[in-house]
């Protein structure tokens, strides 16, 4: 039950998105259309899942002085192994994403949760969290990137909704991934303010 | 299981033994995947030359191995009778809209283009990333969906005709209409298509020797 | 001309922060003060210069030469962070004033996703290199005006949102969401920029 929480907790109290506003180089860049946002997403939950289990793991095993280094080693090996799959198994996918796959290293939320969680908690707590986490942070990526989508190609996940003469560009192109998620944040807030 | 202590060679050997399982398990790894990548780039490259040369053609055919001149390459497409059904190009513009242009043309061996398709490009989504499919659709497709403006605004539908499917760089002057050319640019995008059309009369050249494009230019640097 | 070239189109056209999304962090982090932004900025291209070179002389004398490829994102980040930890170490024996007023910034660095990012783009010759030929010398100028832009981003970023403190705005707006929205019509605004440096090209006869 208390694990369950822990998922839940990375979900909602601790979106990495909404709430820690944690990562916002991938969220702005990659969600162009919901699949995308989707597909990087759980990208990020696998390297996140991954480098939880083996930091808990290690843990003991890591001197204080060295955590920071042997922690980078550790998510740079899992984000390389990603890269290697994905450019093997979904190439397209790959290439939509391009150089943000690398940078998902330099992925504050991977880091932060080892630092915060992994580095005190036990094995299953950190994949807990790490899934709890890598879902609230796909449930905003794909969010994003399905309300883009929709206003700036008129379509969801490549469906077409509306006619091509109404799609808004601009909702795709870069000023409108700022204005959608700040728009996003601000619904989220005064939900927030509302229960208070 | 207490906590490792902080002291030098702790830290030297915990560091040090981590980097070393972490790069062998990468090594093996990329040893595994280095298969499937290279069977999947190749898998890209066949699949374009059968789409720009064949099209919905279902047809016996052979390429040839690739060879490379000046940046561009080549393969040559036979049928089973070995007859040459055309000859796809790749060839890079460097000044698209984002960066280079990497396109892919098939000529058939009196240079009519069978086909083309966008191998790399870093246009922005929506507007110059349309290269795609713009270069191919109909003539009537554009005058078809401005006919609802059209009649808001009251202005005559013009069809505008951007399909190079069937052209041949070497008779027709395939330059943006802009520039007095035959082919109407993506709209809003016209270094796009500008680069797009350069990286096809450049693949075209190659094989043949000259474009139409290059006499007019020749004869306006001449005056 | 094609280094100028260079220069406006990696500052103002494709903007590394508000058209390439690289450095968001801290272009949101920092950014509610002007002399906190210029500090960030400078403490940014300092890093982002050397680094690119270090990163561009590994790429291409080791990890091409053995086919070792595969190591460069695990090696990259090493090497910004052993970086920045000796950078911070040199400064502060070297130049105390300069430390002071850079040193907070550079912890921040290792994890700025735009030094990585940019090292990965030289690395691989995959930035827009204005139809040069992408190598060290192209590289380093690409690195320079990229980081320029980025403070410059961050900078005018800064001066707004030192007015917008002073303005009431609706409660669910406050904080991240405006900030957020702001960067969007500054984002809007530098799209103004996009096509200029085929301008300058055609207008040069390149």
């Amino acid at each position: 039950m208390n694990y369950f929480k822990t998922i839940i907790n990375g979900i909602v109290k601790e979106n990495p998105t909404f709430v820690l506003l944690l990562g916002m180089c991938p969220t702005l860049a990659t969600t162009t259309s919901a699949v995308n946002g989707l597909g990087m997403g759980v990208a990020t939950m696998f390297v996140l899942i991954c480098s939880n289990t083996f930091i808990s793991l290690l843990k003991n095993l890591i001197p204080d002085g060295v955590r920071i280094p042997c922690y980078i080693v550790v998510i740079a090996s899992f984000v390389t192994l990603l890269q290697m799959l994905m450019q093997a198994y979904v190439p397209d996918l790959y290439k939509t994403l391009g150089i943000f796959i690398p940078l998902i290293v330099v992925n504050c939320i991977i880091l932060g949760r080892a630092e915060a969680f992994a580095a005190k908690n036990n094995v299953l707590a950190s994949i807990c969290d790490g899934v709890g986490i890598g879902i609230g942070f796909t449930i905003a990526l794909t969010l994003l990137g399905f309300v883009r989508e929709l206003l700036g190609n008129g379509a969801v996940f490549g469906y077409r909704i509306f006619p091509e003469s109404m799609n808004m560009l601009v909702f795709v192109l870069a000023p409108g991934a700022f204005i959608t998620l700040g728009l996003l944040m601000a619904i989220v807030n005064s939900v927030k303010n509302r229960k208070a | 299981m207490k906590k490792l202590e902080s002291n030098i060679a702790n830290m030297a050997i915990v560091l040090t033994a981590i980097a070393i399982v972490a790069g062998g398990l990468l090594a093996w790894v990329n040893n595994v995947t280095a298969g499937p990548i290279e069977q999947i780039n190749n898998q890209a490259i066949e699949n374009g030359i059968k789409s720009v040369i064949l099209g919905d053609r279902n047809i016996e055919f052979r390429v040839e191995d690739p060879t490379e001149k000046e940046g561009f390459i080549f393969h040559n497409v036979y049928d089973t009778k070995d007859n040459l059904l055309g000859t796809a190009v790749e060839s890079t513009d460097k000044n698209g809209f984002g960066g280079a242009l990497k396109v892919m043309v098939g000529f058939d061996p009196e240079g009519v283009i069978l086909g083309y398709t966008v191998l790399e490009h870093s246009e922005t989504p929506g507007l110059g990333a349309k290269a795609d499919g713009w270069f191919r659709q109909p003539a009537t497709a554009q005058a078809e969906q401005s006919a609802v403006v059209d009649v808001l605004l009251g202005a005559p539908g013009k069809p505008g005709n951007h399909n190079i499917i069937g052209m041949n760089p070497g008779d027709d002057l395939m330059t943006v209409s802009k520039d007095g050319g035959q082919v109407d640019a993506i709209t809003a995008s016209t270094i796009t298509s500008k680069a797009f059309l350069r990286a096809v009369n450049a693949a075209y050249k190659a094989v043949f020797g000259y474009t139409a494009a290059d006499a007019v230019s020749g004869a306006s640097s001449q005056n | 001309m094609e280094y100028f070239l260079i220069f406006i189109a990696a500052i103002f056209v494709n903007n590394i922060v508000l058209s390439q999304f690289l450095g968001i962090c801290p272009f949101l982090g920092v950014s509610k003060k002007i002399s906190t932004a210029a500090g960030m900025g400078l403490a940014v291209t300092f890093v982002l210069t050397i680094a690119v070179i270090v990163t561009y002389a590994l790429q291409n004398w080791v990890l091409n030469p053995y086919g070792l490829g595969y190591l460069q994102t695990i090696l990259f980040i090493l090497v910004i962070a052993g970086l920045v930890q000796m950078l911070e170490i040199i400064l502060k024996k070297v130049s105390p004033s300069l430390y002071q007023a850079l040193g907070i910034f550079l912890p921040l660095i290792t994890t700025n996703c735009c030094i990585l990012g940019v090292s990965i783009l030289v690395a691989n010759a995959t930035y827009n290199a204005q139809g040069l030929e992408p190598n060290l010398l192209t590289g380093v100028i690409y690195a320079i005006a990229t980081s320029i832009g980025f403070a410059l981003a961050l900078i005018i970023f800064a001066g707004i949102r030192e007015q917008l403190a002073k303005v009431r705005i609706p409660k669910s707006m406050e904080g991240m969401a405006i900030a957020l929205i702001t960067a969007g019509l500054l984002a809007l605004a530098f799209m103004g920029f996009s096509g200029v440096d085929h301008g300058i090209a055609v207008a040069a006869g390149l």
